[in-house]
């Protein structure tokens, strides 16, 4: 079996005086895709950033690729992080914004999608001339997506990744996170929506009240 | 009571229930009183030099001044345009506009408020166009010829703008007219000031005893043709597109709800929003550069396709010849004008940067160092600080020998550039305002800590790290040898400890 991409072992965090997560354990290999469902408030978001190195842990370890991360480039070279909405650069187009991140990964081995196709399969295509403020939630959610898919990763977290998309290209979204998955990538997602998880084929994980659900884990 | 009235009298009960106390008309009454007696000295001073024998006839100084006058009517108009003009509180806009109530009616206190503002400005404008002409003769006859043809002016203006606002290629024509006067109005000043030998030198030095039949007949001119747009102008109130004032009723309720949670940071995100969104951009390919350099061509791209704001910077650089001229010679005005035109020119460059600040998103997902990424988002202020500086010299050069003339001063060009870019970006990084500073009392009033410290941030470096320039700026030394080195001791400082933050953050 191979080594494991991440690896959290009793993880603990508090926020305030509000413990949030509370001895949660994963283990993830790589090309295996696992969806972290669970309430509002359980954690998932903090589980993520835990991941991506954006929030310390209280206490336990936290590895990725065989490290703890940490927010520096060569981390986000192989990671993508999908969360919150991005401060788009005012005056740049849609098409723009995704050939910059694919610009600044260069050089892009041939076999990886190239700036249009990844608009043709997130269906930005007639909306690439636009400035992303004038696209739908939806929209915005697709170009976030698009973003991440058009340069080269290993791992991709993904927070609530059905956020404002139509039920079409929920469909569409399982068969890019699987294609991703077959080509070696690995994907951890927090999400709400049964439909996708299944499509997707991903290991589900259940937390609750910041606990892992049992049988969940390693 | 019909049924804006009534409508009206729901939105005011809440207000309308508190009763004004004695303590609320004290306040009121004892805030007017000291508002006055402040206002009474510097009053009475600017009506005594007005009604003075005219001290000048000089046209380098009128032509100067008017050109001043000319810009800041333009730069009013132009602040009218983008408020709205015609603009209702955000719960209107939700509740009244779209509704069957009559149009002209509700938007009618926007008019009138509108109507006050313009005449207030009317009337200081006049006043100023008459500290520049002075009052050689006939005292009554110019301060109300002057007045009225100034709030003539501004009422016409206001009404344009009103009438230009209901559609975007009206709007569009309107602000190229005003950029065609502002830009007027700087070559004139500009060439007034030079002390070219121009046609209009004659006319300028005649007009403080131009005759008063001239000047009645220009008042009564000019007061008709304000009336007549003003008149069309509240016929157009009845069929005014909803859209229009919905639109600009959002703007100023974003723009009030960042200045009333002391938020100005936000005002710049607004402005910048609005502005894309309204624009048919054409996607580009992206020139193929090292990674930390592609995300610098961000900024390039952007004031690409922003040539009017390029061509305002442009203008700009003249502001500092025309203080130079205003105050004769190199006084600190000027070098203020020097340092917050080349600041105003860099941080115009770091749009980019200031949304990476706070929000990384992006450049985690574009995966370059942070130290790169720093260092290459400085090289679009620095070019653009240190364009400006040089064509503001060049301006200056203009004006007269003596002034900052010499090659040497042009060695600062490239050695302030850099100082400017840092505090540009300083300026972009600065985050909201830290509310939870303390109020510090101070022997002239309380002074909030937290705006102070937001409002320095940035200007600091930009005048630690221009300071050697700034010093030989003002002190106009016959070497500058000693000067320059300093500025290149300053400069390597500055970006040096610039360059040490971004490898540790």
């Amino acid at each position: 079996m191979s080594e494991p991409i991440i690896d959290v072992r009793d993880l603990h965090v508090v926020l305030g005086a509000n413990p949030v997560l509370r001895g949660v354990d994963l283990t993830v290999r790589q090309g295996e895709i696992v969806a972290v469902a669970g309430e509002n408030g359980t954690g998932k978001s903090t589980l993520l950033r835990c991941l991506a190195g954006l929030r310390p842990p209280t206490s336990g370890e936290v590895s990725v690729f065989g490290t703890p991360p940490s927010d520096d480039a060569a981390f986000w070279r192989a990671v993508a992080l999908v969360a919150a909405e991005p401060a788009w650069y005012p005056g740049l187009t849609v098409h723009e914004h995704v050939e910059l991140i694919r610009v600044t990964h260069e050089p892009v081995d041939d076999a990886w999608p190239d700036v249009a196709q990844v608009l043709e399969r997130c269906g930005l295509t007639e909306r690439a001339d636009a400035v992303p403020l004038t696209l739908s939630t939806g929209q915005r959610q697709r170009l976030c997506l698009a973003s991440a898919l058009v340069r080269p990763s290993r791992l991709l977290l993904l927070d609530e990744p059905e956020h404002g998309l139509d039920t079409a290209f929920r469909t569409r979204l399982a068969g890019i996170l699987t294609e991703y998955a077959r080509s070696g990538g690995t994907v951890v997602m927090a999400s709400h929506d049964p439909g996708l998880i299944e499509a997707t084929g991903a290991r589900h994980t259940v937390l609750s009240s910041g606990r892992l659900a049992a049988g969940a884990t390693r | 009571m019909n049924a804006l009235a009534s409508a009206r009298a729901i939105i005011r009960a809440p207000r309308a229930k508190r009763e004004r106390t004695w303590q609320d008309r004290y306040t009121l009454a004892f805030a007017i009183a000291v508002l006055g007696a402040v206002a009474a000295e510097p009053l009475s001073r600017a009506w005594n030099r007005i009604v003075a024998p005219a001290a000048t006839t000089d046209p380098a100084t009128i032509g100067t001044g008017l050109a001043l006058v000319v810009l800041a009517y333009a730069g009013l108009i132009a602040l009218a345009r983008l408020v709205g003009p015609i603009t209702v509180s955000p719960a209107d806009a939700a509740w009244l506009v779209p509704s069957p109530l009559t149009r002209r009616a509700v938007l009618r206190p926007a008019a009138l408020r509108l109507l006050v503002a313009s005449v207030v400005a009317g009337v200081v404008l006049g006043v100023t166009v008459l500290t520049v002409l002075g009052v050689p003769d006939l005292a009554t006859l110019r301060v109300a010829g002057a007045v009225l043809v100034a709030v003539a002016a501004c009422v016409g203006g206001a009404a344009t703008a009103v009438l230009a606002q209901r559609g975007d290629p009206e709007s569009d024509r309107l602000g190229v007219a005003l950029a065609a006067l502002a830009a007027l109005a700087i070559v004139a000043g500009l060439a007034a000031a030079s002390g070219a030998a121009l046609p209009w030198r004659s006319l300028l030095t005649a007009l403080p005893r131009v005759p008063a039949s001239v000047i009645v007949g220009v008042a009564v001119a000019a007061c008709l043709a304000a009336t007549g747009l003003a008149v069309r102008t509240w016929r157009a109130l009845s069929r005014f597109p909803s859209r229009a004032v919905i639109a600009s009723s959002a703007r100023v309720g974003q723009a009030t709800d960042a200045i009333v949670t002391l938020e100005p940071g936000l005002l710049t995100w607004i402005a910048e929003d609005n502005h894309w969104r309204a624009r048919r951009l054409r996607s580009r390919p992206w020139p193929h550069l090292p990674a930390p350099l592609a995300l610098a061509w961000v900024e390039a791209r952007r004031l690409g396709r922003r040539p009017t704001r390029l061509a305002a910077l442009l203008a700009a650089a003249a502001f500092p010849a025309l203080a130079a001229v205003a105050t004769g010679g190199i006084t600190p005005p000027v070098a203020v004008a020097l340092l917050a035109g080349a600041l105003t020119a860099a941080a115009s460059a770091t749009a980019g940067a200031r949304r990476d600040i706070e929000n990384p998103t992006l450049i985690r997902l574009a995966g370059v160092s942070r130290q790169a990424a720093r260092a290459a988002r400085a090289i679009p202020p620095a070019l653009l600080a240190g364009a400006w500086l040089a064509a503001a010299l060049a301006a200056l050069g203009l004006v007269g020998p003596g002034v900052a003339a010499g090659a040497s001063w042009w060695a600062f060009v490239p050695l302030c550039a850099p100082p400017i870019a840092v505090a540009a970006l300083r300026m972009a990084g600065r985050g909201p305002i830290d509310h939870s500073l303390p109020v510090l009392d101070t022997p002239g009033g309380p002074v909030p800590l937290g705006p102070l410290f937001w409002g320095v941030t940035g200007i600091d470096v930009a005048v630690l790290g221009c300071a050697p320039a700034l010093t030989a700026l003002l002190l106009q030394p016959a070497q500058t040898a000693g000067f320059l080195t300093a500025q290149a001791v300053a400069t390597v400082l500055t970006v040096g400890a610039f360059l040490l933050r971004a490898r540790r953050t």
